[in-house]
C-alpha cells in the first residue's frame, strides 16, 4: 500500500514534469489569446483582428475565460499575443513579456443608491461592493477614496458587473461600481434611483496587447500590422462611433447578439469615444506612466511609480514604427 | 571436530531471510514508509520547481514558506474560518439527511421509487454546471454555498446508505425472524449494524465530495475563504501562495478522511481495530 503510494507519487511528479510548455508558432501565424468572453466592448479589437487577417497574417483567436489564463498562455507558449494588462505578471514573475500597444483605458462607474448617498464624501465609513480583491474596480474605488480623503467601511467582493447591478436594484448593495453597459441598464431599469459618482484622473490601461520579447523580435512584420490595425480602428471609431456597427456587419462580429445589439454598440462606442477611452496612439510611455501610478496604488505592482522603468514593461519599438508611418493624432 | 561449512545456497538463503526480515521490519512501521513517500514527493516537487516546469510552478520550499507566511499574517486562518462554515454545515446536513433518506429508501419500495432516481441523476450530473442555477435561486450568500456542498455530498451518502440497507445479509434477516424479532429490532439490531461499513464508506466519500463542493462554490459563486485566497494570489502572480492554499485544502481534506476512518474503527466498529 505504502510502496504503491510512493510509486503513485513518483508517477504524478513525472506527469507534472512532462507538462512542459509547447513550442512557438511559425512566422506568419499569430495566435491571439483573448482573456475575456467577447462582448460589445470587444468590437474594436475583433475588427482590428479581422483586418489583420485581411492583410495576410494568419490569426487564430483563442477565447479564454480569464485574463490570467491569457497571460499564462503567452508565457507557456500556447499563444503568441495576449490581451489584457499584465503588469503584475511582468513584474512578479520576471517573464520576458512586454506590452506593445494599448487598446483602451479603464472605464468604470461608481454607482450609489440616491436614497442613501449623494457624493463621495457620503461613502466615508460605508460598505461598498467591488468585483474582486486586487481587481481594477477595487483600485478605482480606492483611488477615488484617496482623492477625496475618505475610507470605506467593509469592502465586499461580488464578481460580475451584472450581478452587482442586480444587487443594487434589489437594494442589498447600496454603493458599487459597474461597467458602461450595466450603468446604462441601471439608468434604464430604475431612472433616478441611482447616482453615478464622478471619476477624475483615471486613465489606466484596460486592455493592451502583449507578447514575449522573443516573439516581438522575430515577428516584427506581423506585430506591426496588428498594432497599425488596432490604432486605425481606434481612430476610426473615435471619429465616427457609428463605424463600430459597420465593422460588426462587415465582419459578422458577435453574431449571437442579433441585430438588436447594434443600437447598444453604437451607444457604447459613442460614449467611450467621447470619454477618450479608445487609445488612438497606442498608449506608449505616457500610458505606462499612468499605469504605474494606478497599478501601484492598486497594489498590483510594487515600487515607486516614478522609479519604475517603461522598458521593463513595454516594448515601444512596434508602436514607434507604426506611428512613424501613420503619424500621431 | 565439525567444521561449519556453509554452501553457497545456504548463504543466499540466509541473506534472503535477513532482507525479508528487514523488509518486514519496515513494513511494520508504516509511518517510516509514509514519511519516505512524502519526502520523495517533496523532493521531486522541489526539483521540478527548480527546472522550472513552468513559470507558475513554485518550488516545494517556496510553497512551504508561503504557507507559513499565510498563517502568520492571519489570512489563511481567516479564510478557513469562512470556508469551514458552509462546509461543516453542508456536510452535517448531508450526513443526517443522507443517511436518513438512504435508510428510508432502503426499507421502503415507495421511497426507493420516489427518491433514488433523483439521486442517481444528481450523482451522474456534472454538478459544476448546476452552481450558476443555485445562485439564481439562493443568491450569492452562505445558503448558496451550503447548497453547493450538499448537491455534491448528498447523493453519494444517500446511494451508499440505500445500497447498504438493501444488501443486508439475507441469512441474518432470516435468523432475526426465526427469533421472532420485531420490525424495529430487525432494523436496529441487524440491518443498521450490518450496513454500517458501507454507510461509513459513503460518509467518507460524501465528506470528500463536500470539500469539492465548497471549493467549487468559492471559485464560482463569490470568492470568499479558500476560493478567494486562490483567485487573489493567482491574480497577483503569487504562485507560491496559491499552491500553498491549494495544498492546504487537499491536506485538510485528507486528514479529515483519515480522522473519520479512525473514528469509525475506534468508536463504531471495535472489531476492526488493529486490522
Amino acid at each position: 500500500m505504502t510502496t504503491r503510494r510512493a510509486m503513485f507519487a513518483a508517477v504524478l511528479a513525472t506527469a507534472i514534469g512532462s507538462a512542459l510548455p509547447l513550442g512557438a508558432a511559425e512566422a506568419g501565424d499569430m495566435r491571439i489569446a483573448f482573456g475575456d468572453l467577447p462582448g460589445i466592448e470587444s468590437i474594436q479589437t475583433l475588427a482590428a483582428i479581422e483586418r489583420t487577417k485581411e492583410r495576410g497574417v494568419n490569426v487564430e483567436l483563442i477565447i479564454l475565460n480569464d485574463e490570467d489564463l491569457a497571460a499564462q498562455a503567452i508565457v507557456g507558449g500556447q499563444a503568441d499575443v495576449g490581451i489584457g494588462a499584465p503588469y503584475t505578471l511582468i513584474q512578479k514573475v520576471g517573464v520576458p513579456i512586454r506590452i506593445f500597444g494599448q487598446i483602451s483605458t479603464l472605464r468604470f462607474f461608481p454607482v450609489v443608491n440616491s436614497e442613501f448617498y449623494k457624493s463621495w464624501e457620503d461613502l466615508d465609513g460605508q460598505e461598498i461592493a467591488v468585483h474582486a480583491r486586487g481587481s481594477g474596480t477595487e483600485a478605482v474605488m480606492l483611488l477615488m477614496a484617496k482623492n477625496h480623503g475618505i475610507t470605506y467601511g467593509d469592502i465586499s467582493y461580488v464578481p460580475g458587473s451584472e450581478v452587482r447591478r442586480g444587487a443594487l436594484l434589489q437594494g442589498t448593495v447600496k454603493a458599487s461600481i459597474v461597467d458602461a453597459a450595466n450603468r446604462r441598464a441601471l439608468e434604464a431599469e430604475a431612472p433616478g434611483k441611482f447616482i453615478v459618482l464622478p471619476v477624475e484622473d483615471l486613465s489606466a490601461t484596460d486592455e493592451a496587447v502583449f507578447a514575449t520579447v522573443d516573439y516581438l523580435e522575430s515577428n516584427t512584420a506581423d506585430v506591426d500590422i496588428l498594432v497599425e490595425e488596432l490604432i486605425k480602428t481606434g481612430r476610426e471609431i473615435t471619429e465616427n462611433p457609428a463605424v463600430a456597427v459597420e465593422f460588426r456587419n462587415t465582419y459578422g462580429l458577435l453574431p449571437d447578439l442579433g441585430a438588436e445589439a447594434d443600437v447598444e454598440v453604437e451607444e457604447y462606442y459613442k460614449e467611450t469615444a467621447e470619454a477618450g477611452a479608445l487609445a488612438i496612439n497606442g498608449g506608449g510611455a505616457e500610458a505606462a506612466a499612468d499605469d504605474f501610478e494606478f497599478f501601484t496604488l492598486a497594489d498590483q505592482i510594487e515600487g515607486d511609480p516614478a522609479s519604475l522603468k517603461v522598458e521593463d514593461f513595454w516594448d515601444l519599438r512596434p508602436l514607434d514604427r507604426v506611428l512613424a508611418k501613420l503619424g500621431t493624432n | 571436530m565439525a567444521t561449519n561449512v556453509r554452501t553457497e545456497s545456504e548463504v543466499t538463503d540466509l541473506t534472503l531471510t535477513a532482507t525479508s526480515e528487514e523488509a518486514r521490519g519496515l513494513r511494520d512501521r508504516p509511518i517510516i514508509l509514509r514519511l519516505v513517500s512524502i519526502a520523495l514527493f517533496a523532493g521531486i516537487w522541489e526539483i521540478a520547481g527548480h527546472i522550472p516546469v513552468s513559470f507558475a510552478f513554485p518550488t516545494f520550499s517556496d510553497t512551504i514558506a508561503a504557507f507559513f507566511r499565510l498563517i502568520a499574517d492571519g489570512s489563511m486562518p481567516a479564510a478557513y474560518l469562512s470556508t469551514l462554515q458552509p462546509l461543516v454545515l453542508g456536510v452535517l446536513l448531508s450526513t443526517f439527511l443522507g443517511v436518513g433518506i438512504g435508510i428510508v429508501c432502503g426499507l421502503s419500495r415507495a421511497g426507493e421509487w420516489l427518491l433514488i432516481p433523483v439521486f442517481i441523476v444528481l450523482q451522474a450530473a456534472p454538478v459544476a454546471a448546476f452552481i450558476p442555477l443555485v445562485t439564481f435561486v439562493y443568491g450569492i450568500g452562505m445558503t448558496a454555498k451550503t447548497i453547493a456542498v450538499m448537491i455534491l455530498a448528498l447523493p453519494v451518502i444517500v446511494l451508499n446508505t440505500y445500497k447498504a440497507v438493501r444488501n443486508v445479509n439475507e441469512s441474518l434477516l432470516v435468523m432475526c425472524r426465526s427469533f421472532l424479532g420485531t420490525r424495529w429490532q430487525t432494523i436496529t439490531r441487524i440491518i443498521l449494524p450490518d450496513a454500517s461499513p458501507v454507510i461509513f464508506a459513503g460518509l467518507r466519500l460524501g465528506v470528500a465530495a463536500g470539500f469539492v463542493g465548497v471549493v467549487l462554490a468559492e471559485l464560482l459563486i463569490t470568492p470568499t475563504g479558500i476560493g478567494d485566497l486562490i483567485t487573489f494570489h493567482r491574480s497577483r502572480a503569487d504562485y507560491a501562495e496559491m499552491y500553498a492554499t491549494i495544498a492546504s485544502i487537499i491536506a485538510l481534506s485528507t486528514l479529515t478522511l483519515v480522522f473519520l476512518q479512525w473514528i469509525e474503527v475506534r468508536v463504531f466498529r471495535p472489531e476492526k481495530r488493529g486490522a
